[in-house]
């Protein structure tokens, strides 16, 4: 990996009136752009699907909000935006170089989902053996 | 000892909500009673939810 490599955090709004079929379309091209054209990598992708926005957008009222973190050369931001910029469908979006502070804000927040997950899975498991 | 400023997420509306009055404008330092340093990392985060579309500009209650 190159030594400039650098994280970041992308979120964005798609128009709501598409297929989930397309909502994975414009994602696997987004995710197409920064593996294999910026050679970053993936770190997390967090869907968070159709949500009500705080002021329409588009004359749109919902919006299908992404949430993704990833890796790569400063380039890659240039190449994620260029798409995202261009894509009709694309309401909004936001790119962070994210820093010590934040990095560590997104460790926690990971760790703690994490434990959530761990425990809603051990209440699973006692309700099933009642 | 001060506690240093952890980040401040631009995800996390339902604690910018707290800063911000029923028009959507941001409270000023003197109702907060914050600190200079975290009210522009509010302002910040504020700005960032905004132009997402997680917090309004002006609130639907004024418009």
């Amino acid at each position: 990996m190159a030594l400039n490599s650098k994280m970041y955090e992308l979120t964005y709004i798609l128009t709501p009136i598409l297929t989930e079929d397309q909502n994975a379309e414009v994602l696997s091209r987004v995710t197409r752009i920064i593996e294999q054209r910026a050679g970053g990598t993936i770190v997390e992708i967090d869907e968070w699907g159709l949500r009500r926005m705080a002021y329409p957008v588009a004359k749109k009222r919902n919006g299908y909000y992404v949430n993704l973190y990833f890796k790569g050369p400063s380039h890659v931001v240039d190449l994620v935006e260029q798409e995202l910029r261009i894509n009709d469908n694309v309401l909004r979006y936001l790119t962070l170089a994210m820093d010590k502070g934040m990095i560590d804000h997104y460790e926690q927040r990971t760790r703690k989902k994490l434990e959530a997950a761990e425990a809603s899975t051990t209440a699973e498991e006692s309700t099933d053996e009642e | 000892m001060a506690s240093s400023l952890r980040y401040i997420d631009y995800k996390d509306t339902e604690f910018l909500e707290r800063y911000i009055n029923e028009q959507g404008k941001m409270l000023p330092r003197r109702v907060t009673d914050t600190p200079a340093k975290k009210q522009r990392a509010i302002a910040r985060a504020v700005k960032r939810a905004r132009h997402l579309a997680m917090l309004p500009y002006v609130s639907d209650s004024v418009r």
